[in-house]
């Protein structure tokens, strides 16, 4: 409960992740424009709260923010690189192995569960035709059982959806503030 | 209207797909993942996609919800122009699955498959009206350099009519198939059906 502090007073303010890293405010058009699909708005953030829930058996958290940091590094997608690494700190996460995934270091993690994990997530991120049958079945190699496999397709597939999402709204904004 | 495409791989057929790994089977599917299979897809259960995928019962949950408002919602983008993005975004990331399911549908929606030719010989400059054009190149933006979208980019889209929440209908459409073409690329292959001649 202690580590997750930092992450629940932020959200008494906003608990919508998107809206806060875009800095949507109701008076925003492109925030009444979002919320007009409510039901995407909901389920974008019901995503989010369940690809992170503690009570969900397998990878840990603080693997699984891990993974949503290296695959935003390797997009790039700045702000949410950001709001990765703080939720690893809230988490007390190992600050030489986050230095190592941001910086893309593979070869220094020792760990062949998390090394198998972070080399899956940087194929699938960056070239995602590459990730054939042969590299998903690296992973029940490296110990991981199918439903962890599953919440790790997942989760990249969904950070990969949540940077774009981010960059298209972040550009919404920029363009009716200028307007 | 839909006459048969095979272009670099990518086709308008109908296929299937299959896992690289276990799915869940129905005798043991517990009530919950019986209750998200039936509110995915009305062919969840026959699916391997969905029987895969439903291990995390929760997130499939949401994600189809996501993806349903997304795509089928009223109002805001026309349907076809949503499978148009869809099918770009396959096309760059290489599912020719994906591919395959949404250039059908658009060409049901749109009744034309003009622009499914084209986006499936060369993505760059596809589109046969200006609309059309600067959606697919929005499309292409959006999937391979997500952090060079910019002002420019919207104010493109809307020189050419579209209106906001136009404009966020697409950002949806492409940023989901981000997220489907991970799945289908990653977790298992499609299945191409027997050849025969098709006349």
């Amino acid at each position: 409960m202690n580590e997750l502090k930092g992450i629940d007073m932020r959200d008494a303010k906003q608990t919508d992740t998107v809206d806060r890293l875009v800095g949507l405010t109701a008076s925003d058009q492109t925030y009444q424009v979002r919320h007009q699909r409510d039901k995407v708005v909901a389920a974008t953030q019901g995503s989010e709260n369940g690809l992170f829930d503690p009570a969900l058996e397998g990878l840990t958290v603080t693997e699984r923010l891990y993974v949503a940091l290296f695959a935003c590094v390797l997009t790039p997608a700045p702000e949410l690189v950001r709001e990765y690494t703080e939720r690893l700190i809230a988490q007390g996460a190992d600050a030489e192995m986050m230095d190592f995934v941001a910086a893309g270091a593979l070869e220094n993690i020792q760990s062949p569960r998390l090394h198998a994990i972070l080399k899956f997530t940087r194929t699938l991120i960056t070239d995602p035709v590459k990730a054939d049958r042969h590299a998903l079945l690296a992973l029940p190699q490296a110990g991981l059982s199918t439903a962890e496999l599953v919440t790790l397709a997942q989760l990249i597939a969904f950070v990969s959806y949540q940077v774009r999402l981010v960059a298209g709204l972040k550009a919404m904004k920029s363009l009716e503030k200028s307007a | 209207m839909s006459a048969p495409i095979d272009i670099k791989g990518f086709t308008n057929d109908t296929l299937g797909w299959k896992a690289w790994l276990d799915v869940v089977s129905l005798d043991s599917a517990t009530p919950e993942q019986m209750a998200v299979l039936e509110e995915s897809h009305p062919k969840a259960k026959v699916s391997d996609y969905y029987l895969f995928l439903v291990h995390q019962p929760e997130i499939l949950k949401q994600r189809s919800v996501a993806f349903n408002a997304i795509m089928y919602a009223p109002g805001g983008m026309p349907r076809a122009e949503r499978e148009l993005g869809a099918t770009v975004v396959s096309r760059i990331n290489g599912c020719v699955y994906c591919a395959s399911v949404h250039a059908q549908r658009f060409e049901q929606l749109a009744k034309t498959q003009e622009a499914i030719i084209e986006v499936f010989t060369e993505p760059h400059g596809a589109g046969t009206t200006p609309r059309e054009r600067a959606i697919v190149e929005f499309s292409i933006e959006l999937t391979a350099q997500p952090g060079e979208v910019s002002v420019k980019s919207i104010q493109k889209l809307k020189d050419v009519g579209l209106t906001e929440p136009e404009i966020l209908d697409l950002i949806h459409s492409v940023a989901i198939f981000a997220w489907a073409n991970r799945l289908m690329l990653n977790l298992g292959e499609p299945v191409f059906p027997a050849k025969e001649s098709s006349t």
